[in-house]
């Protein structure tokens, strides 16, 4: 990745939309909208230092929704460029609100608000389509109710959830717990402010908040003229303290429960494999769900998984013996079946239902965690793509070719790899750029040729 | 650049998205000599592989 | 260029530049305190605190330092020197000064993070790690980067249909290839096969690729030929080749494996007697001739394939039973087709269509697990149906056993010779399984198709013109250009214990018997220090890294 950035061939266009693609093999202009980042590319060093005090927070979508960022930010901390960029929608200066706090803390003096999107016109000779694929929205499930199950979470998630730079830091928390941390968090931010409008009271006439309203309860309170004077607001202050602090309480006795998830499903073929939503089979997440679950059992080692799947596609080097490992060090079940519906029970824990097909019996199942491998589908926009590139898609969404020529679109001088052809995992996608790249420079090489002649 | 008997006048490659085929296709093409264009929609590249902790069978950090 | 040329004699005038990093760095420690301590280090006339040290002003400080104090050795302290240091030392060369004089301490990453909240201390450290900096760099040496000339044409061996993809690609690019098949005819394992998951028939495929291959002038075809000996490097290979008309020796840049793999032939495996129970390949040969009078057929999957002594999944196999079942039912509509799997691998867009359509077909599916594996006798095939939990007994006139594919038999000598490494199964290994799925990890060997692990045929053709890529990658430049941190081997002080020449994980070191002593191949050689860190006599030093450098740093500390 760092390569890219510092290859004297390569200018790297980030934070820019192909917008128009005229010509011909060997002979494009390709129409480039470089969208304005409101900081200099040149200047920005990347330090973060902006970032810092920003003001605004945003949810953070490279970790899936489980964190924020700030409205100044870097897409993720080792990004390429290191340029930050301000989210138009929500940085203050960009709404038309006060602010421009990062302007006066960038030393190198990157941050410009009146920048504008730049267009360019390339001229090029061949175009690699490499716009890879959006995950299936699982919420189109109704009976795997990822909306409504805080501890339904894809498998993009859980990678977050592992990741040491994710928002748990590497710890498989339950979403639903965590949600209750932050819930106390901010009761505890109210209680402590709350707190601080009793002080005063309580000095005054030497007595706890909770003594004063033991006594007015049972009328031995001692009525000077002072207290008279505060009763009321004490009295009202003090209720209004308590409907933070009794939650927070309980909520308080409720997380000492808490422990890490353990035990995990992992339901296959979510939106994949499925003539209600896409027919195909995504390729890698059989393996996705492999990896993810010896990973979590490398951080914890009580952890167990169940992987629920049709069939387990260990299709690749290595694939078949990486799941044999998995079953015998890592605590992993594979199940064949189809999950046909998750509930929930009263502690938050997803049920699966499913039926064991070993047993023939339709089964019930308790689970810490439920993790959904979400299908690989064709990019969002990619009709808009076919139709400023002037390409045709094949039956399933993503980009047509022929298998005699699998890097060509129907476009000559238009080449595609990656997931943008069809899901696939990591190697086969280098392999098909390195082929694309080939196919890129024949078309440009013919031409060229074609013209001496 | 070299080719056998003639020499060839080179034109520039537009590569869209910066995901791992992406990168792998922009390298490729810039070892051989071509200048390459990398657009990419989102403010870094990395794609989906910069999302993931960690790849099998291996286990190597993804980044 | 005006390099300078430092000899070691000349006194070392060392420039230090401190970067800030913003808040990152001086955030937790004094900095220009740092800067201050480093003007009292020997040999230090220069020294510098910048914000951003590589902003474009920092950079420019550097470069004006470089000629204002004639320094002769830079030492930036700022972060990491992955990221960092070619844009450091190369800032160093476009001002005059050899890159190789430039020395980068990690300040960063290596203090200011992992000392946050303790400043004195990450302060006092960062000076230590200056102070080790500033005396391994008034050591360094200029240094020249290696250069190497490149043949631009191509080994390919293997004419299948990987081979010839990339045969047909490098010669596209305008590049010669010489490609050696084993067999009298070109197209490989394709040549087999009945009909293409594509519809076209096998025959049609590779006649269209072997006539345009053969009628290229940069493609030279040897049929019929081996390859006997490979030596050299990237860009210089020595090959010989035994052919039809006798032994040839040529000069190539880059080589490449395509050699395939073969079907394992079911011995001893569900009954297997080639006529009532046959193999798939058996099976393709039967359809092409049309000899197919079996009214019930059933498909066994993983035969001889995911089980101990041979764990792996091969891949392509599911694929050719499901298209051969849909074959038959096309012709045969009549016929009883079942398949006994274990996981049909149909990944990917068309493959699990395919499974639906032949499902839609008529095509029947039954999973069987490992332990109550289908026994195969007297024309009738018993299993346990797992999904109604019953023991069947079909009645069957044939019997098709999808085999995995194996390796083939020469791959390890071929390996061996060519010096590139296979796994655990016997095929070939790649340099990187995720990342660098078609390279060897040495320089300018490559490989592609079933070899590497088994492919469909549109995987292999995609995998061979991927190789062209890679191979132009290094072919298309003018030369080979590579970092001079290499190691090398006092001839005067070497006994020719070969300590060396077992540790070098490149093979980059080689024992000249007449002068009794090792030898290093710099292009072979990357620079790791084994050797010199194995040499008991210290003949063999890692240039960069020479024990009088390390040891001024280490003393330093």
């Amino acid at each position: 990745m760092l390569d890219v950035g510092r290859h004297p061939n390569i200018k790297l266009l980030a934070y820019s939309e192909l917008e128009k693609l005229t010509g011909e093999a060997g002979n494009f202009t390709a129409t480039v909208r470089k969208k304005a980042r409101y900081v200099e590319e040149d200047k920005c060093t990347g330090c973060g230092a902006c970032r810092e005090v920003c003001p605004t927070p945003v949810i953070d979508l490279y970790n899936e929704g489980h964190a924020e960022r700030r409205a100044i930010y870097s897409w993720f901390a080792q990004g390429i460029p290191s340029t930050h960029t301000i989210d138009p929608d929500h940085c203050r200066v960009l709404t038309g609100k006060k602010c421009g706090i990062c302007q006066k803390k960038c030393q190198a003096g990157a941050i410009n608000f009146e920048q504008k999107d730049t267009i360019l016109e390339l001229p090029v000779g061949a175009v690699i389509l490499a716009t890879g694929y959006d995950v299936f929205d699982p919420s189109r499930i109704p009976e795997y109710r990822y909306k409504e199950i805080d501890n339904v979470v894809t498998a993009m998630e859980f990678e977050r959830f592992l990741s040491a730079s994710g928002p748990t830091e590497g710890h498989v928390y339950r979403p639903s717990d965590r949600k209750v941390k932050a819930e106390i968090a901010e009761l505890e931010n109210k209680v402590r402010k709350s707190l601080k409008g009793l002080e005063k009271f309580e000095k005054d006439h030497g007595m706890t908040s909770a003594e004063f309203y033991a006594a007015h309860q049972n009328g031995s309170l001692n009525p000077t003229e002072a207290l008279e004077k505060d009763r009321d607001k004490w009295l009202e202050r003090y209720s209004a303290h308590l409907e933070h602090e009794t939650p927070l309480l309980a909520l308080k006795e409720k997380a000492k429960g808490f422990k890490s998830a353990k035990k995990l499903a992992f339901i296959q073929c979510v939106g994949s494999r499925d003539l209600r939503f896409y027919p195909f089979c995504s390729g890698y997440c059989c393996m996705h769900a492999i990896k993810e679950s010896i990973i979590a059992h490398e951080h914890d080692n009580d952890t167990h998984s169940v992987i629920f799947g049709m069939d387990i596609r260990a299709v690749g080097k290595g694939f078949e013996e990486y799941k044999i490992r998995g079953g015998n060090n890592s605590n992993i079940v594979y199940k064949r079946s189809r999950v046909a519906e998750i509930t929930k029970d009263a502690d938050e824990r997803p049920v699966v239902i499913y039926e064991d097909t070993k047993e023939q019996k339709v089964k019930k199942e308790p689970f810490d965690l439920v993790i959904l491998a979400t299908a690989c589908g064709p990019v969002k926009g990619a009709g808009k793509i076919a139709e400023t590139l002037d390409i045709q898609m094949d039956r399933f969404g993503f980009f047509k070719t022929d298998p005699a020529n699998p890097l060509d679109t129907t476009r000559p001088g238009v080449f595609v790899c990656g997931c943008a052809h069809s899901p696939m995992d990591i190697p086969e996608s280098v392999a098909q750029a390195s082929s694309a790249a080939a196919r890129a420079v024949q078309a440009v090489m013919k031409k060229t040729d074609q013209k001496a002649s | 650049m070299k080719t056998t008997g003639e020499t060839i006048v080179t034109k520039d490659i537009l590569v869209l998205g910066g995901g791992i085929a992406g990168i792998q296709s922009s390298l490729d093409l810039a070892e051989m000599g071509f200048k390459v264009y990398l657009v990419e929609q989102l403010p870094s590249i990395g794609g989906k592989m910069a999302q993931l902790d960690k790849t099998f069978p291996t286990n190597d950090c993804a980044i | 260029m005006n390099k300078k040329n430092v000899s070691l004699y000349e006194e070392p005038r060392i420039g230090v530049f401190v970067c800030d990093c913003g808040s990152n760095i001086a955030g937790h420690l004094d900095c220009a305190d740092v800067a201050e301590y480093a003007k009292t280090l020997p040999h230090v006339v220069y020294t510098k605190e910048n914000l951003y040290t590589c902003s474009e002003s920092g950079i420019g400080e550097i470069k004006k330092a470089i000629q204002e104090q004639n320094l002769n050795r830079v030492v930036v302290a700022s972060c990491s020197p992955r990221t960092h240091q070619p844009l450091f030392s190369s800032s160093c060369a476009e001002a005059g000064l050899n890159p190789y004089l430039f020395e980068m301490v990690n300040i960063r990453d290596q203090c200011s993070w992992v000392h946050m909240g303790k400043r004195a201390d990450a302060t006092q450290k960062a000076k230590e790690l200056i102070r080790m900096g500033v005396a391994k760099s008034a050591g360094l040496e200029p240094q020249e980067a290696i250069e190497s000339s490149l043949i631009r044409r191509i080994l390919v061996i293997g004419g299948g249909i990987a081979g010839l993809s990339a045969a047909q690609a490098l010669s596209d690019m305008g590049l010669e290839v010489i490609l050696v098949e084993k067999t009298p005819s070109l197209g490989g394992l394709l040549q087999q096969v009945n009909r293409l998951d594509t519809g076209k028939t096998a025959r049609e495929t590779l006649d269209e690729i072997i006539g345009d291959v053969r009628s290229r002038s940069n493609i030279t075809c040897h049929t019929s030929a081996t390859v006997q000996e490979t030596g050299g490097y990237i860009g210089n290979f020595n090959v010989k080749i035994d052919t039809e008309k006798g032994m040839l020796e040529e000069m190539v840049g880059c080589m490449v494996v395509a050699t395939g793999a073969v079907p394992l032939i079911p011995e001893g495996l569900f009954g297997y007697n080639g006529k009532t129970v046959i193999s798939l390949m058996e099976l393709e040969q039967k359809l092409a001739k049309n000899d197919l009078s079996a009214k019930r057929v059933v498909f066994i999957q993983c035969a001889g394939a995911r089980m101990a002594g041979r764990e792996y999944c091969s891949r392509i196999c599911c694929l050719i039973g499901v298209k051969n079942a849909m074959l038959i039912k096309e012709k045969y509509p009549l016929t009883d087709v079942r398949i006994l799997y274990r996981d049909m691998q149909m990944y990917g867009t068309y493959k699990e269509q395919m499974l639906w359509d032949a499902r839609g077909k008529g095509v029947r599916f039954d999973v069987y697990s490992p332990e109550n594996a289908p026994v195969v006798a007297d024309g009738k095939v018993k299993f346990f149906q797992t999904i109604t939990g019953k023991t069947l007994e079909l009645d069957t006139d044939l019997v098709v056993l999808s085999t995995p594919l194996v390796p083939r038999k020469d791959s390890a000598a071929l390996a061996n010779m060519m010096r590139v490494p296979t796994d655990q199964n016997g095929f070939f290994l790649e340099a990187h399984a995720k990342l660098r799925p078609l390279d060897f990890a040495a320089d300018g060997v490559f490989v592609c198709g079933s070899g590497r692990y088994p492919a469909t045929s549109t995987e292999a053709r995609t995998q061979g013109i991927g190789v062209a890529s890679r191979v132009a990658a290094i072919l298309f430049k003018e030369k080979l250009v590579k970092s001079a941190i290499v190691a090398e081997i006092n001839p005067e002080s070497c006994v020719g214990c070969k300590a060396c020449l077992t540790m070098c994980p490149y093979e980059a070191i080689t024992y000249d018997p007449g002068k009794r002593i090792c030898q290093v191949n710099e292009i072979l050689c990357k620079g790791c220090g084994n050797c010199a860190a194995t040499c008991p006599s210290h003949s063999a030093q890692l240039r960069g890294f020479k024990p009088d450098q390390l040891l001024a740093q280490i003393g330093a500390a």
